[in-house]
């Protein structure tokens, strides 16, 4: 859970449509209308990275009204849904995704599993990434290939497809590097064996999620009643 | 033994828009002295600058000699070169001394194979306006014909094929047809790097998009992440622009010397040895502090400000010896199951104090201040951390001081504790009250002893050294 006190703004007049802003607004806040930067202030999560890129320098921080809040409470979701898509990616629940906000894995995965199909909507929905924005990125990206989402690099390189994790080391890899604690590490976060590579999730194992289709559809329908 | 002498001023930092307006230091107070790093360990070498501006002489001339060897044959006249610098090398002693490195290196390459399309690379963390900052600051554009650009972890990536899968660099770090490797080996996180193979950080760090660093610190432990800057650094797309390493060297005392070869896993060795030596003995005399306020008093992130040249995040989680590889975690985003804490905090740090630090680290001290209640000095500094997205609660936690006397007296107070460390980004000494003082050369002794015949031994041994 994410409480977000403040949002960006800026002087449309002198905005050269540079898309910079754009480019490192984590949640899909920012979109060129006209050549000119359009701030939805209902998905910013109010990091301040485009107020901090902008090169004309006519962009800022407000405080919000009332601070808003972005979470995915588990009771939303299917828990037992939750549960598999941690496992499939080889994460832990509890464990702080997000180390700004401390939003655990479980409700990353609960925002998937309700309907968020890439990096930007997960962070919309949960504040993921609206400190630092680095750190809890592959752990999401992972979640959402194990869950079958496209994570292939979107135009103007938001994120790009690096979900390795440490269970997807090989053989080949750890004969490379045979002083690199693989398996010495694999007991430690894996002491029951239950963590396996990565593989992107199966059309029997998306059939087994029927309504998952629908939900991503309301939800993309959502954000663009909200725009 | 030193009695009471006025603290030795820390080094001068570059002003941020990322930090507050300039203070007086801490160590300008008369209850602050300091206490000299080869006082309490004598078998650490000592600095070959001071790091002030008027002092790189012998930074530039041992980096002259450093490359005298150095095989430069893929560099011709007609190829185009990257020196790759990383930012934190700007926050040791005041930066001077890395800068002068860098730009040492350029004349000599220049000298040395006639190229002249060398460029400088600087990468920074995730305040954009940092590198136009470093730039103007250290006098870049003038070195280098204005060849110079900034490169961060949100810019364009550039996939590279390593052995454990397909990983993302930044591309304008290697938009040259070679590069030149320029670190520093200040081991700074030690709790999490652990010192394995921390020379190749930078190419899962500095040179590389945020989902390479976020798989690096979240998708595995402290020990196994070690392959992932090394698997970069042996790939095929690395190895085809590859030229050298130069690096600084440090120990607690400050710079030591500049390291210069084709051969970094070589360097790394050296490095190793020497770190599990000197800093080894500086974390272990952490650990021996016990309760105490910190103080936050200089240009950088307070995580990585420097006290006798060991930042603060050691003495947050010095519990835990880092450098003994049997233990699993010492600090890091991946837990054993059951352990949703990411980082272990020393509850004997009884307070923080804020007398200037910059804001926005992406380090986050969320959890911090439920064991380490913080205070920010004056309203100015209050506002930037209010705004700070990286800690959202942060600000509601701490409580504002007007000033750092004021904020030391009311640390030092609720904390039940009379001693209080400076980390001002000092090298060479520690800043710090009598009580401290007389504790760390009090303790520092068996610190010695124990190290150098039980963990030094251990810590070598676990890195086949």
């Amino acid at each position: 859970m994410a409480t977000i006190k403040y949002v960006a703004e800026l002087h449309v007049e002198p905005c050269t449509g540079c898309k910079l802003c754009d480019i490192v607004c984590p949640s899909g806040a920012i979109e060129m209308v006209a050549r000119k930067a359009v701030i939805e202030d209902s998905l910013c999560i109010g990091c301040g990275r485009c107020v901090d890129r902008c090169p004309e320098d006519i962009m800022w921080m407000t405080q919000r009204a009332e601070p808003l809040v972005k979470t995915v409470r588990p009771d939303e979701v299917d828990q037992t849904q939750t549960a598999a898509l941690l496992e499939r990616a080889g994460i832990e629940p509890n464990v702080s995704i997000c180390v700004c906000t401390l939003t655990p894995a479980s409700e990353i995965a609960a925002a998937i599993v309700k309907g968020a199909s890439n990096l930007d909507e997960v962070s919309e929905m949960t504040g993921m990434r609206s400190g630092c924005g680095i750190y809890c990125v592959a752990p999401a990206l992972r979640l959402l290939q194990a869950a079958g989402a496209d994570v292939s690099t979107p135009k103007g390189h938001r994120w790009y497809p690096c979900t390795i994790a440490l269970w997807d080391v090989s053989d080949a890899a750890r004969a490379a590097y045979p002083d690199g604690f693989i398996d010495e590490d694999k007991a430690v976060f894996d002491p029951q064996h239950r963590f396996e590579p990565l593989t992107t999730a199966s059309p029997e194992t998306r059939a087994d999620e029927p309504d998952r289709d629908q939900r991503v559809n309301a939800l993309s329908a959502r954000r663009r009643e909200t725009r | 033994m030193s009695t009471h002498a006025a603290a030795l001023m820390p080094p001068t930092f570059m002003p941020s828009v990322y930090g507050p307006s300039l203070r007086t230091h801490v160590a300008t107070l008369p209850s602050m002295t300091s206490v000299d790093v080869r006082e309490l360990f004598p078998g650490i070498p000592p600095a070959i600058t001071s790091g002030d501006p008027a002092d790189l002489e012998r930074v530039r001339a041992t980096t002259r000699a450093s490359l005298a060897n150095v095989d430069m044959s893929k560099i011709t006249p007609d190829s185009s070169v990257n020196i790759l610098a990383s930012e934190h090398g700007f926050g040791l002693m005041g930066g001077w001394p890395y800068a002068e490195m860098v730009k040492t290196l350029r004349e000599v390459v220049v000298e040395h194979t006639g190229c002249r399309d060398v460029r400088l690379r600087l990468a920074i963390y995730r305040g954009f306006q940092e590198a136009d900052e470093v730039r103007e600051y250290f006098g870049f554009d003038e070195a280098f014909d204005g060849k110079v650009k900034g490169l961060g972890p949100f810019d364009r990536g550039v996939q590279v094929d390593t052995v454990i899968g397909p990983m993302y660099l930044v591309q304008r770090a290697f938009d040259a047809d070679l590069f030149i490797h320029a670190y520093y080996d200040d081991p700074r996180e030690m709790y999490f790097n652990r010192l394995l193979y921390k020379s190749f950080k930078s190419f899962c760090m500095s040179y590389a998009r945020f989902e390479t660093r976020s798989v690096y610190h979240s998708l595995f432990g402290n020990r196994s992440g070690s392959i992932i800057p090394r698997a970069l650094f042996d790939s095929e797309y690395i190895q085809a622009k590859y030229t050298f390493s130069s690096v600084l060297r440090t120990a607690p005392t400050g710079v030591i010397g500049i390291d210069a070869t084709d051969d970094l896993y070589a360097i790394d060795r050296r490095i190793t040895r020497s770190h599990l030596a000197t800093y080894g003995r500086m974390q272990r005399l952490f650990a021996e502090i016990g309760p105490c306020v910190a103080v936050w008093d200089g240009g950088r992130w307070g995580y990585y400000l420097h006290a006798g040249g060991v930042i603060f995040g050691v003495l947050l989680t010095s519990g835990l010896d880092a450098f003994d590889l049997d233990v699993p975690v010492v600090a890091g985003f991946m837990q054993e199951p059951g352990n949703p804490v990411n980082f272990t905090r020393n509850k004997s740090v009884r307070g923080i104090v804020v007398n200037q630090a910059w804001v926005g680290a992406g380090i986050p001290y969320i959890t911090m201040p439920f064991s380490s209640p913080m205070y920010i000095v004056g309203d100015e500094q209050a506002a930037l951390w209010r705004q700070d997205s990286a800690n959202p609660l942060l600000i509601d936690r701490a409580a504002v001081v007007p000033d750092i006397e004021a904020g030391m007296a009311l640390a030092c107070e609720r904390g039940d504790t009379d001693k209080i460390v400076v980390f001002d980004g000092s090298y060479g000494h520690i800043t710090c009250n009598q009580v401290a003082a007389h504790l760390l050369r009090d303790r520092a002794p068996s610190v010695d002893e124990h190290v150098e015949r039980e963990l030094l031994p251990k810590w070598l041994a676990q890195r086949g050294l």
